[in-house]
């Protein structure tokens, strides 16, 4: 039996008033009616300064946040500019229309994905992007940024890249790029990104993908719709923006949440897309529009003590999980290193790899329940950046990237070991 | 017919823009004549036009098509005498056709009388009528008009050796009124016509009359107190005749010049011109409730002229940069098509000959509130030769058949003031009078027929207008009202067909009738009222209630 459709009558409704449109731009959420209304100025602003004549519209999906955001986006901008009448005021030619849609099942990132794809679809949107109110200091020239390459260029998946502490977005640097770089050939280096852009070509295929009802769609599809986009002959760029703050202490996921959504998608990409990435050698590096990724190093307090020791408990602790998902080498290699004092201790990148490689395979098979198994990197993850962060507590942002280049390159260069654990045939300890 | 009285008659006028030059030519000599028009005016009261304006036919060296006057009070010798005028104003009024004529007082000719004088030497006793300086560096920063082709505002003059002030083009001095003297000759010739029974001027060039150093030398408090003692004479020797204001300003600025009442009793609203064009092409009613939303209230007695397009350039002055960028890509890709800040075509090749849209633009001339205007050729959808220089492409001679020189004159062709368009699309064998007044369906009798129908409603031309707010910004929709007569009026602005919406709670239990066909329609209820609209399609709906 065919599911009942996730557009409500309502926004169908408003997107039958919107038409055709050439731009769309989503906001997914979830948070207070100021930061959406703060979002929307700013897009209505880019809008106004970048795309004066093109057709466009803003769809708002309402996550439930606290108050009505439906009251902030609803209607479109028909009525009289603000300022003296007697001076031409910059605004764009065409209504800009705001469209607000409200979960009809249980809000999650993937049904607001998935409701902007739909939105996009059916307005025959040419380029879209996707922001989040929570970035709070997203500019009309982020949104143009990110529009562009897909709306002039026909690039199909703009991926940002910002400038970024020393020290910030660490499970990108050391797991996330280096991995999806040698897995699927091109080095896009935020493939979880709040905010990206892309064609209605490519939002049009991830909308008919059957996969929504996935879990791992459901709190990071952004990272499934830059796998589609990478792991197909999709033209992919990235875009620069700038500086992106670190969301408030306590705002954000912890570890342990932050590495199952991320980690536990990106395995569970590297499964539904394995077709497209085993046998593909090496990397290319895409086009990018502006700087490239860029590093920072203002001095910050960090309790590297405490990570130590929670890299050592956490692989005691684990030990039986670890035992059934890494090799026999890189379990032996493990418990060698959780041995040594905090001093010497010492994460090498063959070792980084491989335990990763063992993760994703074990992923694969199955060997065990496949959230389990993700949370138990943590710990591990806990030590390699114990010992990034040791390592190059007084390295330069170049220094650090000359590093991070090189585990690209050990990742790249152990390809083979990942497909052959990968091909192998396994049996499921129970 | 005789004229109707009614002080207020500008208010439900429709106006057709004409010069005697290009209308027909009863004398053979290639150039358009007051006989020739007289002859033509069974067409024009079938038409339904109530009033005609012309442009200006005096005695001229033509340099800017008969704006750069030479003698105010006689008609150019190619155009007839003063009393074919006099033959041609009777047999208007005959058929209750108002007269409306060209006043241009902001400037002369260089070959005027009062300008030869004036630079005979520097103690001429009419040296003062004109603006003149030692240097060319006074009322420094004043913008330049026409900007292809002058480059300052300040002209040498070789003879009295100073330079004088123009705003328009060096062979057209501004008048100084300043000087009483200006003031009262000019007045001299307002009273000229009026004693022949002229029903209005249109006056040129408004906001230019008086200079003052440190502003932009336009819209000065000076002109208005002009304008006011104009007025204040007019009312008082020639009550019913009316003030029509050329200024090309933002309505702010140009709200001014009705004053208390007591100044225009009507003017251009410019800014709502290149306004309705844009929001076709974008498909987007913004740019029309935008500029509308910004047009302040005017005095009772006043009213707003609109026009779709006029003897000259689309003017472009009264738009931002980008929105002038959009209409120079859209309607002007070919430069040749281009002219000082505007875009010298008709209104046929701009719509690329699409009758859909032709017809939509003309039933936003006619359901707006203001005075419309037609442009002479535009009702049968004449096109334009954008090769001609200046803006004569759109002065092209009238086409009134198939025949040789489209009818306008029997004169060798050659000799043509201008020539006829003769292209397959829009030339004279295939737009012409004759054969669209053989056909129902054809884009003249369409224009009869709305112009008929905007006639028999005084709601249109002095009903008040409240914007509906559908959800589709593709369509326009306006309740026009005045006591308790109501019209709707919905405009599909776009190429593709559309659904809309209306909120009319408020009318609940009114009947729309299609004004047109008169047919009923659903009855308005408590839901929102379902249209649906084909591509550029649009409705007036009368509302009544039993």
């Amino acid at each position: 039996m065919a599911e009942d459709t996730f557009l409500s009558d309502d926004l169908l409704r408003q997107l039958m008033s919107v038409g055709e449109v050439d731009l769309l731009v989503g906001i997914t959420s979830h948070s207070s009616a100021q930061a959406i209304r703060q979002a929307m100025q700013v897009i209505e602003q880019s809008f106004q300064q970048n795309f004066v004549r093109q057709r466009v519209v803003i769809v708002n999906i309402d996550g439930g946040g606290p108050k009505d955001e439906a009251e902030v986006s609803a209607g479109n901008s028909d009525g009289q500019p603000e300022g003296n009448p007697h001076v031409p005021i910059l605004t764009s030619l065409r209504t800009v229309h705001h469209v607000t849609a409200r979960f009809s099942g249980t809000p999650s990132q993937g049904t607001a994905l998935r409701t902007v794809l739909a939105a996009s679809d059916l307005l025959q949107a040419r380029a879209c992007a996707i922001v989040s109110p929570t970035t709070s200091n997203l500019t009309p020239q982020w949104i143009a940024n990110l529009l562009r390459p897909a709306y002039r260029d026909n690039f199909d998946f703009v991926a940002p890249l910002y400038t970024r502490h020393k020290y910030q977005g660490l499970l990108a640097r050391i797991l996330l790029y280096p991995m999806s770089r040698a897995v699927f050939g091109k080095r896009i280096r935020e493939l979880f990104a709040d905010e990206w852009g892309f064609s209605g070509r490519l939002g049009t295929h991830c909308l008919n993908q059957n996969v929504w009802h996935e879990a791992a769609i459901h709190s990071r599809p952004e990272a499934w719709m830059a796998v589609s986009a990478i792991s197909s002959d999709y033209r992919c760029c990235q875009a620069f923006l700038g500086p992106k703050p670190q969301p408030p202490t306590g705002s954000g996921p912890d570890i342990v949440e932050a590495i199952r959504q991320t980690v536990g998608t990106f395995f569970w990409c590297l499964e539904t897309r394995a077709g497209s990435w085993l046998e593909r050698e090496g990397s290319e590096p895409v086009p990018t529009f502006g700087p490239e990724h860029e590093l920072t190093s203002e001095p910050v307090e960090l309790n590297l003590q405490r990570m130590f020791e929670l890299f050592c408990s956490g692989v005691k602790e684990l030990e039986p999980i670890l035992s059934t998902v890494l090799e026999r080498e890189t379990h032996a290699e493990i418990m060698d290193i959780v041995a040594v004092d905090a001093k010497t201790f010492r994460f090498g990148a063959d070792l980084w790899v491989r335990t990763l490689y063992d993760f994703a395979s074990s992923y694969h098979h199955q060997v065990m329940n496949r959230d389990h198994l993700v949370q138990a990197l943590v710990p591990l993850y806990r030590g390699k950046i114990y010992s990034f962060l040791q390592e190059h507590a007084n390295s330069s942002p170049e220094e650090m990237e000359e590093a991070n280049e090189r585990l690209c390159l050990e990742f790249e260069r152990q390809k083979l070991y990942l497909r052959e654990r990968w091909t192998k045939r396994v049996e499921v300890k129970v | 017919m005789a004229l109707q009285e009614d002080s207020l008659w500008y208010k439900d006028a429709v106006i057709y823009q004409l010069h005697v030059r290009a209308f027909c030519d009863s004398n053979a000599d290639g150039i358009g004549d007051f006989t020739g028009l007289t002859q033509r005016l069974d067409y024009l009261q079938e038409l339904g036009v109530t009033a005609l304006w012309l442009l200006p036919f005096h005695p001229s060296p033509l340099r800017d098509d008969g704006y750069d006057i030479a003698d105010y009070t006689a008609v150019h010798p190619s155009y007839g005498s003063l009393e074919d005028f006099k033959t041609f104003l009777t047999a208007a009024h005959n058929r209750g056709i108002r007269v409306i004529i060209e006043m241009v007082l902001n400037h002369t000719s260089d070959q005027h009388p009062w300008f030869q004088e004036a630079r005979s030497s520097r103690d001429n006793p009419k040296r003062n009528w004109y603006v003149w300086s030692d240097t060319d560096t006074r009322y420094a920063g004043v913008r330049i008009i026409f900007i292809d082709t002058e480059m300052s505002n300040w002209a040498w003059d070789p003879v009295s050796k100073s330079y004088y002030w123009h705003r328009f083009f060096s062979h057209q001095p501004d008048l100084n009124f300043d000087n009483p003297e200006v003031f009262e000759a000019v007045w001299e010739v307002m009273k000229f016509w009026l004693n022949l029974g002229v029903d209005g001027f249109r006056l040129d060039a408004v906001p230019y009359l008086v200079e003052r150093e440190g502003t932009s030398c336009e819209n000065l408090p000076e002109t208005h107190a002009i304008m006011r003692e104009i007025r204040k004479r007019l009312d008082q020797s020639y009550p019913g005749k009316m003030l029509l204001a050329e200024a090309n300003q933002w309505p702010a600025d140009v709200r001014a010049y009705f004053g208390q009442g007591d100044e225009f009793h009507a003017a251009f609203h410019f800014p709502l011109m290149p306004r309705m064009f844009m929001a076709v092409k974008l498909e987007d009613r913004k740019p029309i409730i935008e500029i509308l939303n910004q047009t302040p209230a005017i005095p009772e007695t006043c009213q707003w002229c609109i026009f779709l397009r006029n003897h000259d350039e689309l003017t472009l002055e009264m738009v931002t940069d980008v929105e002038r960028d959009y209409m120079y890509d859209e309607y002007a890709v070919d430069k040749t098509m281009r002219i000082n800040l505007g875009i010298r075509r008709r209104l046929a090749p701009m719509m690329e000959n699409d009758r859909r849209r032709i017809e939509l633009l003309n039933g936003l001339l006619m359901s707006m509130p203001g005075t419309p205007i037609i442009y002479y050729g535009d009702e049968i959808g004449m096109g334009d030769n954008i090769y001609l220089g200046d803006r004569n492409g759109v002065r092209t001679p009238m086409q009134w058949n198939g025949g040789t020189n489209a009818g306008f004159s029997f004169a060798d062709p050659e000799r043509l003031y201008a020539p006829v368009i003769s292209n397959a699309v829009y030339g004279y064998q295939a737009v012409n009078v004759d054969s669209q007044k053989r056909f129902s369906h054809s884009l003249l009798s369409w224009m009869k027929s709305i112009i008929r129908v905007r006639n028999a409603f005084r709601v249109f031309s002095r009903g008040s207008m409240e914007f509906l707010h559908p959800s589709n910004h593709r369509v326009l929709a306006y309740i026009r009202q005045i006591g308790e007569e109501r019209v709707l009026v919905v405009n599909n602005l776009s190429n593709s067909a559309q659904a809309v919406e209306l909120d009319v709670q408020r009318y609940k239990g009114y009947i729309p009738i299609e004004m047109f066909g008169r047919n009923i329609f659903p009855k308005f209820g408590e839901l929102p009222y379902l249209l649906t609209l084909g591509p550029y399609q649009f409705y007036w709906f009368r509302l009544r209630r039993f």
